[in-house]
């Protein structure tokens, strides 16, 4: 049970990590999700509520980056 | 809502913390695992769980009459009725386009032919996996194999199990019933294995099987008259890569998926392409299939009993009917069928060469051409351009070659390093193990195409 719970921690923190260096990547999944009533539309507050709280941070998109120089490295992606 | 993705990410997450929450109330797990299976369902297309529902209350309510012992009579006639109505289920969502189709196609030109485009009938996805997944449940209740459920929960459950729902392995009831019922425990080694597979499956996925279909196979396949004869040699190998790569990937993850939560599920491919002979890739690749196929329709069609003809007769009509379970679809059915005529000759003639597993190779290489093709016009282009056309390399590149080669390597990989890996990641303190995850996946997400490519078997 305890190291379940801190599997699930780990995952979380770097789901966590993710948004916070990924730029505007996880609101742009938001507004892209399927009109399912009052569902997404509590996700949608949820996130651009959060989105509130980054962007403040002035954060870079790690992500992107990482992706980028993934991309140019391996020669994929062009 | 495909695995790659975050939003998979996140509702998996989400599941896997509840479920850590009621891990002691076997009741409150199934009640979660059954509401996040519908909702994963629902994010394809809410109207098709209303069709799961109904296939899982046949399945449940078939099940309780076919287990009646007291009443044989009764048992066989509801196992009857049971696997007609699934079997009806699937017939008219999976295969009324195609019937139309051809029907259309026979009669155009003659008095009878009639415009008949408009009846079409969208494919529920997963609807083949979990229609055989009904269908076993209430023939092993009435073979007595396994208990009928009272409890329907216990029934829809298993029908709808989200990590393999959409494109399997098709599981059996005598192997994932009990399970519902047995405390929840993931130990430590569990969580290593599941780590393993999920990032396998993503790097087979996300970046073997996209790159290789946008870059190389779905380019040549769409206009292969325009394609050089190296690039249809190398688009032919690539989409035998691409398609064990998909396929297996989306098995991986899925088995992985369900460990986490505590179920452990059976492998679905083993090397398959390190074949000996054809009967062996079939043992290998897709096994639940292939032994679904064989235990509910070979074994019960007569299998291996009478002569010779009448053992070959059996065998072409399975395969054919494995090929058209593939897609509603003429190039399923001969790809189908040609499997079925060297299953035959095989068994006929037993050669017994050095070089029988190249042969293997690349005859189950060569038949994935018709598998592929949008039509038979493509099929004929491609085994035409594999002997003539320019040298050109056309869309063939480096890094496509070292993915294919990675691909193939995968499937030729030593067991015993896989398990090595997992025994050293199973020897690793569980945040260790989790963040492997996080990070592996963030690289792989890094490394992949952009847009999500839907697997290949979603179709079916």
């Amino acid at each position: 049970m305890r190291q379940g719970l801190i599997f699930v921690t780990v995952l979380w923190a770097g789901l966590g990590g993710i948004w916070l260096g990924s730029g505007e990547a996880v609101l742009d999944l938001a507004f892209a999700l399927p009109d399912i009533g009052p569902v997404d539309d509590i996700i949608i507050i949820a996130v651009v509520w959060a989105e509130d709280l980054r962007a403040p941070l002035g954060v870079p998109d790690w992500f992107g980056a990482l992706r980028a120089g993934l991309h140019r490295l391996t020669g994929l992606g062009g | 809502m495909l695995f790659p993705t975050l939003e998979f990410a996140l509702f998996f997450c989400a599941v896997l913390t509840l479920n850590q929450f009621v891990a002691r109330s076997p009741g409150w797990r199934k009640a979660l695992l059954l509401a996040a299976s519908y909702m994963f369902y629902a994010a394809w297309d809410w109207r098709f769980c209303g069709l799961m529902a109904a296939a899982s209350a046949v399945a449940w309510g078939g099940g309780l009459l076919a287990g009646n012992r007291a009443r044989p009579g009764l048992a066989k006639a509801a196992m009857i009725t049971s696997i007609v109505a699934l079997m009806s289920l699937l017939a008219v969502f999976k295969y009324f386009n195609f019937f139309t189709l051809s029907l259309q196609q026979l009669f155009d030109g003659s008095s009878l032919a009639r415009d008949i485009s408009w009846m079409r009938i969208v494919l529920p996805v997963g609807i083949s996996f979990y229609t055989f997944q009904a269908v076993s449940y209430v023939v092993d209740v009435s073979r007595g194999d396994v208990a009928a459920r009272r409890n329907p929960a216990d029934v829809f459950l298993y029908i709808s199990f989200f990590p393999q729902l959409v494109a399997g392995p098709i599981v059996r009831a005598a192997d994932f019933l009990p399970q519902i019922d047995a405390p929840f425990r993931v130990t430590r080694q569990m969580r290593a294995v599941a780590v393993v597979l999920i990032l396998s499956g993503l790097l087979k996925k996300m970046v073997i099987a996209n790159y290789i279909s946008v870059g190389l196979v779905d380019p040549v396949f769409d206009f292969p008259q325009a394609a050089s004869m190296l690039e249809i040699w190398a688009a032919t190998l690539g989409y035998g890569v691409q398609i064990y790569c998909d396929f297996s990937g989306y098995s991986d993850i899925a088995i992985g998926v369900a460990l986490l939560l505590g179920y452990r599920f059976a492998r679905n491919f083993d090397q398959p392409y390190r074949a000996k002979s054809f009967a062996d890739f079939w043992r290998r690749w897709h096994i639940s299939l292939s032994s679904w196929i064989r235990d509910y329709l070979y074994i019960p069609l007569g299998g291996n009993s009478g002569g010779a003809l009448r053992q070959s007769g059996v065998l072409m009509l399975v395969m054919l009917l494995a090929g058209l379970w593939h897609g509603a679809g003429w190039n399923f059915v001969l790809w189908g069928g040609l499997h079925g005529a060297v299953l035959v000759a095989e068994r006929a003639s037993p050669w017994r060469m050095r070089l029988k597993p190249a042969l293997v190779f690349a005859v189950v290489f060569a038949l994935w051409v018709p598998f592929r093709a949008a039509d038979m016009g493509v099929v004929g282009g491609i085994f035409s351009g594999l002997f003539g056309g320019g040298a050109g390399l056309g869309t063939i590149s480096l890094p496509l070659l070292v993915l294919m080669a990675l691909g193939l390597a995968l499937n030729w990989l030593p067991v015993r390093w896989r398990l090595s890996a997992e025994q050293r990641l199973g020897a690793m303190p569980t945040f260790i193990q989790a963040a492997l995850l996080a990070l592996g996946t963030v690289l792989l997400f890094g490394l992949a195409q952009d847009g999500t490519a839907p697997f290949i078997y979603f179709q079916f």
